[in-house]
């Protein structure tokens, strides 16, 4: 078959599919295998399986099921709860204070992992709960948590980070390095972005009663609870950064941590105990077996060479370098409509980047480009994965509609800060420039 | 008449230089087959992750792969042999030669038939670099240090007091940066440089006697290949020969290349003493016996690669 | 046929329960470790080998009563809306699309399983444990997937004739 009637082929189908309300995970399997016995042969559904093998011993994901428990068992022992509390009577003068909160808590959480799945089912677990019981607009807080959560993208450490960096064959210090003021640029916009909208729209966010009358002595009352948070965040940090950890182990640093604190607030019980274990396995079980279906729709899109014809495409595209830069963007981020991260890289990087080479950009500068569309790539309706995860750990009666709602102004934000740093590159590359000048 | 179009999982990430290597192969193959043999090359891990390539064309789904036997030694224990040996021939021409003059491409296709499979041919060449944050001068200073190792050399360096952590590669980089770890593997000299080790570890260790020469392999699926004519089988053994070479050869150049810019970056590059690798050779030995087990394929490589190293005066 | 369906989702809802608490061992292995490495200066070589082995079989197993429970995440914008007849319809596509890919995981993973049984399959690691126990759970939680689905329908209909 044509190529470019396998994608299509491909892409409708999912979407026909996925409407029917299935399974998601079901529904990437299921057209993977019916691709399969169409376009490569039946023997070819062994791929599937040697897939999953390989997914069921991955030592990145495995951060998954960790950070959801380290997630629960705060969630469980009120101290996130007190946390939440506490933001709202810092805050009380900022307008959407909480969901700001929330990016801020993202941003730590980005520099814990790099593994999006688990950032984004921590803070559904986490955050969301806090800002629905204070009347938070849901959309709002839904798409603050698919944005931030995919912040650990571009904030190191960062497994999609790292897979780049190989596959462009560039240091991955300098790619780490290129990350961070991008991530806490967008971090900051998103921030910005909630600060107008509920300053236009209070409704949005509603502030605590009394909100202007708190007084000082009141704030730094509840200052303590930030300690148990803080501490945990730091054994997280502290181990990677201190050498003494994996990010993985790191994670299960940070479960002892949750756990610690849970005996001091009273809160640790058995059945506290088996409850988060009963969240992780459901949250886990939901991303990894998506993850199974993901894999075996990668493969036989890319033996079948689904793409092939998008990639020549580009490759004999005869247009100024901003044009064909334009014209890489929008197949990455339309792949991304459907295939996963480290797919999108393995396929398209090693095309792109002598295009680059060529054109005389910088491909480390390409590179935090091509992580802010795999952010978008995460959270663009109608299938984004941190839509998904979210959907996962919701609480009964909120659609996914509203979380597709939820997520298109931050997908206009990225789109604008994606532009900001293609007309501004030294935005990317001062600081692995400032540190490696500073190496030598 | 149609040509055979053929399906390969390769083991290198695309765009990298040995990848560029797997296309000139599929190239000159078409081009020694008259068009015949068409095979379209894969990057390692695009469709299954290289260390399931092997049965991934045992089921058909590939007609044939590139692999490092390494992978499917926890299955054929032969295949600890027949890609790398810790401490074992520092020459890559000794290894090819081992494969080629003696009995190593036999026992290798040997290895491979009872799973349906068969072996084309090896591509052979030379040593991997172990990278430090502090100076080891000889092999007695890793005694006591934290390394990052995988497969048999995890278990011949922990015979040698390190202490190993198996960590992935795509961990290496920042656990040598945090000084989770003290010394490591990685890959070759040029892919290393390309990932900026040099910024993390200010020492490379020469030879790299963990895997002091590597042999790759072109494996066919059994019933794909009895279906090739004469000529396409011998078009693919001349091709693999070919890139064997080339490609050692092109690492060989790489290095030079690439030493210097690790000296520029204020790398220090340690020579460990031929007597002291000699010695710990000999010591290597009784881990090697321990790998082929009672296994007595492997343990026939074994006992063919020390003969020849016996007689080249290496053991 | 309904009681079977029920014991199904009886067994598959024990093996959830069971299987939740593996997490607390990846956890202990992966402190074990750290702890061994940072403080002892000694990283055990079969602690995070361990751990990864038990990651797959505690994912696996949570799927199938996941099925029971809804937790598989889809996408209901028009599901939702559906009523009556075609709703179960589009339902019992689902547990279809579901049994299918238990079915094929099945059909692929047995002849693996038992190969890496055969040989005595190593992960040729300093530890160097046998795996085919950590494979084998692949075609066992996808043979109770297809159960489970196949299940699901028929409590599905079951609904109907009840009604
Ligand atoms: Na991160
Ligand atoms: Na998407």
């Amino acid at each position: 078959m044509e190529s470019s009637l396998i994608l299509v082929f491909m892409f409708t189908s999912l979407v026909v599919f996925m409407l029917s309300g299935a399974g998601l995970a079901f529904v990437l399997g299921a057209i993977a295998f019916i691709s399969t016995i169409l376009l490569w042969g039946p023997s070819a559904l062994i791929v599937a399986v040697l897939n999953t093998f390989e997914t069921m011993t991955s030592e990145a994901l495995m951060a998954i099921p960790l950070y959801v428990l380290m997630a629960s068992i705060l969630q469980k022992s009120a101290i996130i709860e007190a946390l939440y509390d506490a933001m709202e009577t810092w805050f009380s003068g900022v307008n959407g204070g909480l969901a700001v909160g929330t990016i801020a808590i993202c941003t730590i959480l980005a520099a814990m992992t790099g593994v999006v799945g688990a950032a984004v089912a921590a803070m559904g677990i986490l955050a969301l709960p806090s800002m629905l019981a204070r009347g938070y607009h849901p959309p709002l807080a839904l798409g603050a948590i698919c944005a931030g959560g995919t912040l650990g993208i571009l904030i190191p450490p960062s497994v999609v980070t790292i897979v780049y960096a190989i596959t462009a064959q560039i240091s991955i210090g300098k790619m780490f390095a290129a990350g961070i003021v991008p991530g806490l640029i967008l971090a900051g916009s998103y921030a910005a972005y909630i600060v107008i909208r509920t300053w236009l729209n209070p409704a949005l966010a509603p502030k605590p009663e009394q909100a202007s009358a708190v007084p000082l002595s009141a704030k730094l009352a509840k200052t303590k609870s930030l300690i148990l948070p803080g501490l945990v965040v730091l054994g997280v940090l502290g181990s990677i950064y201190a050498g003494i950890a994996t990010p993985t182990e790191a994670a299960a640093v940070g479960v002892l941590g949750a756990a610690a604190s849970a005996i001091v607030t009273r809160k640790l019980t058995l059945p506290m105990l088996s409850e988060a274990a009963a969240d992780t396995l459901r949250v886990t079980a939901m991303i990894l077996w998506i993850t199974i279906g993901a894999r075996a729709f990668i493969s036989v899109f890319v033996a079948t060479g689904g793409a092939d014809s998008l990639l020549n495409f580009v490759e004999t595209l005869e247009a100024s370098r901003w044009i064909v830069l334009g014209v890489m963007v929008l197949v990455l981020i339309f792949l991304g409509l459907f295939l996963d991260e480290i797919g999108i890289i393995l396929l398209c990087v090693p095309v792109f980047l002598p295009i680059v080479t060529v054109l005389e950009f910088d491909p480390l500068w390409f590179g935090v480009l091509f992580m802010i569309t795999a952010q978008m790539a995460y959270i663009t309706p109608p299938f984004g994965y941190t839509l998904f995860y979210l959907k996962g750990v919701l609480p009964e009666g909120i659609s996914i509609g509203q979380v597709y709602r939820g997520v298109i102004p931050f997908f206009l934000i990225q789109v604008v800060v994606l532009i900001l740093f293609a007309l501004f590159p030294s935005l990317v590359t001062w600081l692995p420039e400032m540190l490696s000048a500073r190496m030598k | 008449q149609g040509a055979t179009k053929w399906r390969m999982q390769a083991l290198w990430g695309g765009g990298t230089t040995p990848m560029l290597y797997e296309e000139k192969f599929c190239d000159r193959v078409r081009e020694l087959t008259g068009g015949s043999l068409d095979i379209t090359p894969f990057a390692g891990g695009q469709i299954v992750p290289s260390a399931q390539a092997f049965d991934a064309v045992r089921g058909g789904a590939f007609e044939m792969m590139k692999t490092f036997d390494g992978y499917t030694a926890g299955k054929i224990k032969a295949h600890g042999f027949s890609s790398t040996v810790p401490f074992g021939f520092p020459d890559a021409d000794q290894y090819e030669a081992w494969f080629y003059e003696r009995d190593g491409l036999a026992m290798a296709k040997e290895s491979y038939e009872p799973a349906g499979l068969t072996y084309i041919a090896p591509t052979v060449y030379g040593e991997e670099p172990i990278h430090s944050k502090v100076e080891i001068r000889k092999i007695a200073d890793m005694d006591g240090l934290k390394g990052r190792f995988v497969g048999l050399a995890s278990a011949v360096m922990a015979d040698f007091g390190v202490s190993v952590s198996p960590l992935p590669t795509s961990e290496v980089y920042s656990a040598l940066d945090k000084g989770l770890i003290d010394f490591a593997d990685r890959g070759d000299i040029k892919a290393n440089y390309e990932e900026g080790i040099h910024e993390v570890a200010k020492y490379l260790i020469l030879p790299g006697v963990h895997q002091p020469s590597t042999a790759t392999a072109y494996v066919a699926n059994t019933g794909a290949y009895s279906r090739l004519d004469d000529q396409q089988k011998a078009a693919l053994e001349v091709a693999a020969r070919e890139v064997s070479g080339a490609l050692r050869q092109n690492i060989i150049s790489a290095n030079g290349e690439y030493l210097k810019k690790y000296q520029e970056a204020g790398v220090e590059i340690i020579d460990l003493a031929a007597e002291d690798v000699a010695e710990a050779r000999g010591k290597a030995v009784e881990s090697w016996k321990a790998a082929a087990g009672e296994d007595p394929l492997a343990k026939r490589m074994m006992e063919s690669q020390m003969a020849l190293m016996q007689e080249l005066r290496l053991l | 046929m309904t009681a079977i369906a029920e014991g199904i989702t009886a067994l598959n809802r024990l093996l959830f329960a069971l299987a939740k608490w593996l997490v607390y061992a990846i956890v202990l292995l992966m402190l074990w470790e750290v702890l061994s490495r940072y403080l002892v200066q000694a990283p055990t070589s079969w602690a995070p080998e361990l751990a990864t082995l038990i990651f797959g079989p505690f994912f696996l197993l949570g799927g199938p009563y996941l099925l029971h429970i809804g937790g598989h995440v889809a996408v209901d914008v028009l599901s939702e809306r559906a009523t009556g007849g075609f709703a179960k319809i589009l339902k019992i596509i689902g547990f279809i699309l579901a049994a299918a890919f238990g079915a094929i995981l099945l059909w692929f993973a047995v002849p693996l399983a038992v190969q890496s049984w055969e040989y005595g399959e190593t992960s040729y690691s300093a530890w160097n444990p046998v795996i085919w126990p950590a494979k084998a759970f692949l075609p066992l939680a996808s043979a109770l997937l297809l159960l489970q689905a196949l299940a699901e329908i028929v409590l599905t209909l079951g609904d109907e004739e009840a009604a």
